[in-house]
């Protein structure tokens, strides 16, 4: 195997289907190979809290995945995800407490079930565009929430319900650590399948859509069609990230699924980068320590000026909109583009002419 | 020579304009086919209702004998019907590489879970359409930028990637609507030289959108001349410059002073 840390400064490849390799270098594939290590060595190093934290951040990174299929590749904006998510977590709570089902049937059954309700409420993308189809799948959340309140016989309404932790065989996943494995997991397979799919025929119309709808009509591309199909593939991962979600906080209620949850998501894939799949994990993560990050600040702060905490409670919403606008002004590709930079910068340093 | 494409009394109406007027021609197979005409005279009209972007208040539209006037224009695709824009259209964010995959689009067979698997079928099948999209780079001499976002690249460029995602399809009809606008000299004639390469090399049918009157005359096998929404001419270059009603739309009646 040639030096690691040597880059390639040239282009070796002899085939098409060298050319075409997910990670085209032994050293991409080292490189792979020890970000999943260093992450699957985070429980022994990190405290409860961490490890917990770190979980809410890849079940997030799923969804997030899953809302920038829909909204970064194929350029259909929805601000239903919220309501969605809670269409996962109450698939899952259903089939598990109330019929019994396993929860390794369940998960995947929530996501079907939300790619199901997904792709119909896709239905209007064919006639709305931008801001229109916006509100066409603010409706949806409308609507959902709706449902879940009211449908009080099988959701349990406004008290909702509460979840178990899965279990393999007799060992249930109780602690923080052996969720956040299981969320690793799935969070991989979404990486991977994510990845595949926008490089192959399906995700090349995704694009081709979001780019220039019409030429990709003439180009064969049946725009019904794929506009729902993004539509499905977008809720399945969101509903598979909502089941998660529950099983791990083990409750599900309609306040949980607000309007908000929506634009945090919509937030992730903004600040992590339309269009990237590993944007959409920076922007997670950033979304969900960021409370954590403020919260921390804020107590430092009030041992050194005690009045300022009233002020500072609500920070939180004030930097939130703060950190999206100067994202939009200044790096509207993201952290995804910041880190592409950075990495163009180093490719070269300290020789960069 | 039989016609790939017989245009039947077709007319296109938008609300009070009439785009087109019962627009008559056939188009021989394996020839090329110039379609010319004033500045809004209806020839992209033409184009969009050949295409399935327009349909058409009247007429009939036949491929190789068949109807397809009712036809979604994905589905004419499969026919073996490729078009390049005159404003272009190209995938903005995507490589030229993938610009041209996507030309194949209709050609191609994975879906959600063979292609999100990336295992079997899915990679055979992006590899073997790679090698033919790779012939097309060839042929219009793209090998450099096979890995450029389109929207990064030059306008004369984007023209060559435009033709060259129509013509990753493999086409038997290639509609081009004026590929060589806003070209230099130079530019022009290598374009030439393409489109006479897909007529002679690939026995590809082309119909040609141009405004350069010169090099229309010297590529084209039979021309048909729109002005306002009417056929005022159709036939071989010769004909078509004896034409008292084209000469009169292109340069004006002689008056006497």
């Amino acid at each position: 195997m040639r030096n690691l840390f040597v880059r390639e400064c040239g282009n070796y490849k002899t085939s098409y289907s060298d050319d075409m390799k997910l990670f085209g270098t032994s050293g991409a594939k080292v490189k792979a190979l020890l970000i999943v290590a260093v992450v699957a060595l985070v429980p022994m190093i990190a405290s409860n809290y961490w490890v917990g934290l770190l979980t809410l951040c890849a079940i997030a990174s799923i969804g997030a995945i899953g809302l920038n299929i829909l909204t970064g590749f194929t350029g259909q904006i929805s601000i239903g995800v919220g309501a969605f998510l809670g269409v996962g977590g109450y698939a899952s709570a259903i089939l598990t407490s109330t019929y019994g089902v396993s929860f390794w049937i369940s998960l995947p059954l929530a996501g079907l079930i939300t790619a199901v309700i997904g792709g119909l409420f896709g239905i209007p993308s064919l006639r709305l565009k931008g801001l229109y189809l916006a509100i066409a799948t603010l409706a949806a959340q409308v609507i959902i929430l709706f449902v879940i309140s009211r449908w009080t016989s099988v959701t349990g309404g406004t008290s909702g319900m509460t979840l178990s932790r899965p279990e393999i065989g007799s060992f249930a996943l109780t602690s923080n650590t052996s969720y956040f494995y299981l969320s690793i997991i799935v969070l991989i397979f979404t990486i991977l399948y994510a990845t595949n799919l926008l490089r192959t025929r399906v995700g090349r119309a995704f694009l081709a859509v979001r780019d220039r709808d019409i030429a990709a009509q003439i180009m064969g591309i049946n725009l019904f069609q794929y506009k729902v199909m993004a539509f499905a593939i977008s809720s399945f991962f969101v509903g598979i990230s909502g089941a998660l979600l529950a099983h791990y906080t083990m409750i599900v209620s309609p306040e949980l699924y607000d309007f908000h949850v929506s634009i945090e998501y919509l937030a992730m894939i903004l600040i992590g980068g339309l269009g990237s799949v590993f944007g959409s994990i920076l922007g997670a993560v950033f979304i969900t320590l960021l409370p954590v990050g403020l919260s921390s600040m804020v107590d430092i702060l009030t041992v050194y000026m005690p009045d300022l905490y009233q002020i500072l409670s609500a920070f939180k919403e004030f930097v939130f909109g703060f950190v999206i606008i100067l994202f939009l002004i200044f790096e509207p590709g993201g952290l995804a583009h910041i880190w592409l930079n950075m990495k163009k910068y180093f490719k070269l340093w300290p020789f960069s002419y | 020579m039989e016609p790939i494409l017989e245009v039947e009394g077709i007319s296109l109406q938008f609300g009070g304009v009439k785009a087109l007027d019962n627009v008559t021609y056939h188009i021989n197979k394996g020839e090329i086919f110039s379609l010319i005409g004033p500045n809004g005279a209806g020839k992209t009209s033409m184009l969009n209702c050949i295409s399935g972007l327009y349909q058409p208040t009247s007429g009939s539209i036949r491929y190789k004998g068949q109807e397809i006037i009712n036809m979604k224009p994905y589905e004419r695709t499969t026919l073996g019907m490729a078009r390049a824009f005159q404003n272009i259209a190209l995938f903005a964010h995507m490589s030229v590489l993938d610009n041209l995959k996507l030309g194949r689009h209709s050609l191609m067979s994975s879906g959600v879970f063979s292609g999100g698997l990336y295992v079997g079928k899915a990679s055979n099948e992006e590899i073997a359409h790679r090698r033919k999209v790779e012939e097309v780079i060839e042929f219009l001499e793209l090998q450099d930028i096979r890995h450029t976002p389109v929207g990064t690249l030059p306008y004369g460029l984007q023209k060559r990637v435009e033709v060259g995602r129509a013509l990753a399809l493999g086409p038997e009809l290639i509609l081009l609507d004026e590929p060589m606008a806003g070209m230099n000299n130079a530019e022009k004639d290598m374009m030439s030289s393409f489109i006479l390469d897909m007529h002679e090399v690939m026995d590809t049918t082309v119909v040609l959108i141009e405004h350069d009157l010169g090099i229309v005359m010297g590529l084209s096998d039979h021309i048909a001349v729109l002005d306002f929404g009417k056929r005022i001419g159709f036939g071989t270059p010769k004909e078509i410059q004896q034409n008292p009603d084209v000469i009169k739309a292109y340069i004006g009646e002689e008056t006497v002073i």
